[in-house]
């Protein structure tokens, strides 16, 4: 180890002394980060979410709280609960993504951002509100449905309620993930133009073979 | 000494303390204006350490961020040379925390002991012509006696925390400063014999040539061995951060922690002083009366570098590894550079004085250390262990069986 | 001068002062720790005495020695030792060891106060200014002759003389301490080795 090899180390250090540094100024420059990136928000339908609380039941830390208020007809089923209250802790969230792979409507995705540094512990916590304001980024983690439409959560537009679901894959026909759409928003399932601008449509074909990966155990 | 005339010291050449001294002396009794001249160096001295620790921490982050392909701290000020400032009050607003158990006076000294030790040993270095706060008779000794009140500071450090990885850190920091003290004194022996005198002032008029090429043992053994006196990398067993959490400062916060960053940093800025007052001719130079300092700062400056250089490249070394290399190749290759410098010394007829000797002196040093650092490399590189299983065990086809290192 | 004794004097009874109260308090404090620094307190203050008395190179080589080894000694000893925060323990022995360090005392004070110091007289101090005592600059025969001359004795020669003295010493007339405590030095080395070899090695 000693003799050449010691000065053999130290030319290898001088050649990097004069090397251009890796550095990226942060926060004046920023890495591109993946479209499956599971970032520290959480992105939120309302309008697709029942309010069945699979995510919270998930959760491995329990750190989801969902209080529904009880509906006012008897349920049927296509009904959805009304929700009070909906709170991500994010102080021990650990962004694993199942409450994402655990939503049965495709209501919950994560987020992109990873900026989420509060300066008290009260704001660390995302409450309903916040989840309805966010801007609506989904990350493509476990949504291959995003994926194959060739979304860019860095770079794209933010996405409506009806074009982020699997149902353009036409599981149900007619009918959305759990969702009993009255007839006046219209009887055409979303194959329509809405998914078009989110990327060119898959071929049966890739459908198909979609279909048989997202059956597939995460 | 107290004994002397005031006035009379080395620094009586020295301009700023003549104006001082002689402005003083109109008005007030000489030895108080000897005083105040000689109080008013020892401050600017002091706060010249650490200041220069601040300023080292900067250099020595940069140059390590260049090195490791990246970019040290540029945020705080132009190119980041506000950072020490930063750290400092983030450091002085920490809450200053003492373990329950701890021993509260040991406890609270140890930083001031580092500092301290750190600072005194600044009073005998050279930095220009005639500009040493005391220019003792004994100055390398008095080097390395300051140094090793280090030790003592370390095993209080680790012992009065209250902490059983403290006391690990402090127990190897001590044993591997010990250690260290031994081949460093004896390679400083070839310079004292050559320069005919232990004081630094002598030692630098001394060097028609470099000693760094008139004893290059000698600055290798040296390098290694401040090295690990001072902690650092490779030899930083004692603080070693990834491994027993911070070592012998485990338990220090706030302004303690910067002080004994403080004399880290500091004590390298010391060694590389006295390395260059040693071995690269101090302030001597082109027009060295006037610009003396200039040539010692950027030669200093040079060696901190140097140190920051080794840090990068070098990964840790373990503690029987320092302990090994310590004891089987410095050693040995102290006595072989003493044992050839005392030789050349005795059969030159100027013990080295002049300027052709010590040419001649590098003819035979400079292959002599080429020719023994690799071949005490070569002795001590560690053999590959045998196979590990037990003699005679058979292997069994389809079992796992342990890998040989 | 006036001031130089004043100085003098102060710093004489401030160590006076920190080393007799280091001493008692490394005998009598319950922390051995804490008595192991304050020896180490002790030594810092001999070390002041001896650049008291003109001898830097004995300071300096003081505490090299008794600071940065022979404490570090103490201090292994510490670390290496379990159950050492119990301190001092009482043992039979108490009675006998004061009668003996009485008398050890009391040996040191006649031997002390009895012996002819070869002290400087009062008038010539103003000639020679540098070395108040003889004791220590007394053992080359060179620097006796230089100092009774009382010329101006420039530092570089006495200190000269003073190392010059201790050399010729050591090689000279007191070779064979020398060499016998070389010899204790490599049984100390060969005993630390066979201690702490690991067992069952041949």
């Amino acid at each position: 180890m000693y003799g050449s090899a010691m000065a053999r180390g130290l030319l290898v250090t001088l050649k990097n002394l004069v090397r251009k540094p890796f550095t990226i100024q942060y926060p004046e420059q920023r890495l591109k980060q993946h479209p499956r990136f599971r970032g520290e928000e959480f992105v939120w339908y309302e309008e697709r979410c029942t309010g069945c609380a699979s995510c919270a039941k998930y959760c491995p830390l329990g750190i989801i709280k969902i209080v529904t208020s009880p509906s006012e007809t008897a349920p049927k089923e296509g009904d959805k609960y009304l929700l009070e209250v909906f709170d991500i802790d994010l102080q021990r969230c650990m962004f694993c993504g199942l409450c994402v792979e655990a939503c049965p409507y495709d209501a919950l995705f994560m987020g992109s951002g990873f900026e989420e540094g509060q300066y008290s512990r009260e704001n660390m916590v995302i409450t309903i509100d916040q989840l309805r304001q966010s801007d609506k980024h989904p990350s493509t983690w476990y949504r291959p449905q995003l994926e194959a439409a060739g979304y860019m959560p860095n770079s794209g537009r933010p996405l409506g309620w009806r074009e982020v679901g699997r149902e353009s894959w036409r599981w149900h026909q007619g009918e959305k993930a759990g969702m009993r759409l009255a007839q006046a928003e219209g009887s055409s399932p979303v194959k329509d133009s809405e998914a078009g601008s989110l990327g060119s449509q898959p071929e049966p074909a890739d459908r198909a073979s979609a279909d048989g990966r997202s059956e597939d155990p995460a | 000494m107290f004994t002397s005339h005031c006035g009379e010291s080395i620094l009586r050449e020295n301009p700023l303390f003549r104006l001082i001294y002689d402005g003083a002396s109109s008005f007030l009794p000489c030895w108080l204006s000897y005083l105040i001249a000689g109080m008013v160096i020892m401050l600017i001295l002091v706060n010249a350490v650490l200041l220069g620790a601040a300023a080292i921490s900067w250099m020595e982050r940069r140059l390590l961020g260049r090195f490791h392909n990246r970019i040290g701290p540029n945020r705080w000020g132009p190119f980041g040379t506000l950072q020490p400032i930063a750290d400092f009050i983030k450091l002085l607003t920490k809450e200053d925390l003492i373990p329950a158990g701890a021993d509260r006076i040991a406890f609270t000294l140890v930083p001031i002991f580092m500092v301290l030790s750190v600072i005194l040993m600044t009073a005998v270095i050279p930095f220009a012509k005639d500009t040493a706060l005391a220019d003792l008779n004994v100055g390398v000794l008095y080097f390395l006696a300051v140094s090793s009140l280090t030790a003592v500071a370390l095993f209080m450090a680790g012992w009065s925390s209250d902490n059983r990885y403290a006391l690990f850190g402090a127990a190897r920091g001590v044993a591997v400063l010990i250690s260290y003290e031994v081949p460093v004194v004896l390679s400083l022996l070839g310079v004292v014999m050559i320069a005919g005198s232990m004081s630094l002032g002598t030692i630098v008029q001394a060097q028609q040539v470099p000693f760094i090429l008139v004893q290059p043992l000698a600055f290798f053994l040296f390098l290694a061995g401040m090295s690990a006196e001072l902690n650092r990398t490779p030899f930083d067993v004692a603080e070693a951060e990834s491994e027993i959490i911070a070592g012998y400062h485990t338990e220090y916060s706030g302004i303690k922690f910067a002080l004994i960053q403080a004399a880290e940093f500091g004590g390298v800025l010391v060694v590389a002083a006295l390395i260059t007052t040693l071995f690269l001719g101090g302030w001597a130079g082109p027009f060295a009366e006037y610009l003396g300092w200039l040539w010692f700062l950027l030669k200093t400056i040079l060696v901190v570098a140097l140190f920051s250089w080794i840090r990068a490249t070098y990964p840790r070394l373990r503690i029987d590894q320092i302990m090994g290399f310590c004891w089987k190749v410095m050693l040995p290759l102290s006595l072989i550079n003493l044992a050839a410098t005392t030789l050349e010394v005795f059969f030159l007829p100027d013990s080295g004085a002049t300027t052709v000797e010590q040419w001649i002196m590098v003819g035979i040093n400079l292959p002599l250390a080429l020719v023994c650092v690799p071949l005490f490399g070569r002795l001590m590189r560690e053999k590959a262990r045998p196979g590990s299983s037990p003699a005679g065990a058979r292997v069994v086809p389809g079992v796992p069986t342990i890998e040989s290192s | 001068m006036l001031f130089q004794d004043i100085v003098q004097d102060v710093v004489f009874w401030v160590l006076s002062v920190a080393a007799i109260g280091a001493a008692l308090g490394v005998v009598l404090v319950r922390d051995l720790f804490r008595a192991v620094l304050l020896l180490a307190g002790v030594f810092i203050a001999m070390a002041g005495f001896f650049v008291l008395l003109s001898a830097e190179f004995l300071a300096v080589v003081q505490v090299l020695i008794y600071v940065g080894a022979i404490s570090i000694l103490f201090i292994f000893a510490i670390m290496l030792t379990r159950n050492v925060r119990q301190g001092n323990l009482p043992n039979r022995l108490q009675i006998p060891a004061v009668l003996f360090s009485t008398l050890l005392l009391a040996a040191l004070v006649v031997v002390a106060t009895s012996t002819e110091w070869n002290l400087i007289p009062d008038g010539a101090k103003t000639g020679v200014d540098l070395v108040q005592t003889q004791s220590v600059n007394v053992l080359s025969p060179e620097a006796l002759e230089v100092l009774e001359r009382a010329g101006a004795l420039s530092d570089e020669e006495r200190l000269q003389a003073e190392k010059a003295g201790l050399a010729d010493l050591l090689i000279g007339p007191f070779v064979l301490p020398f060499e016998a405590v070389s010899v204790l030095l490599l049984a100390a080395l060969i005993g630390g080795l066979a201690l702490a070899r690991p067992p069952g090695r041949a």
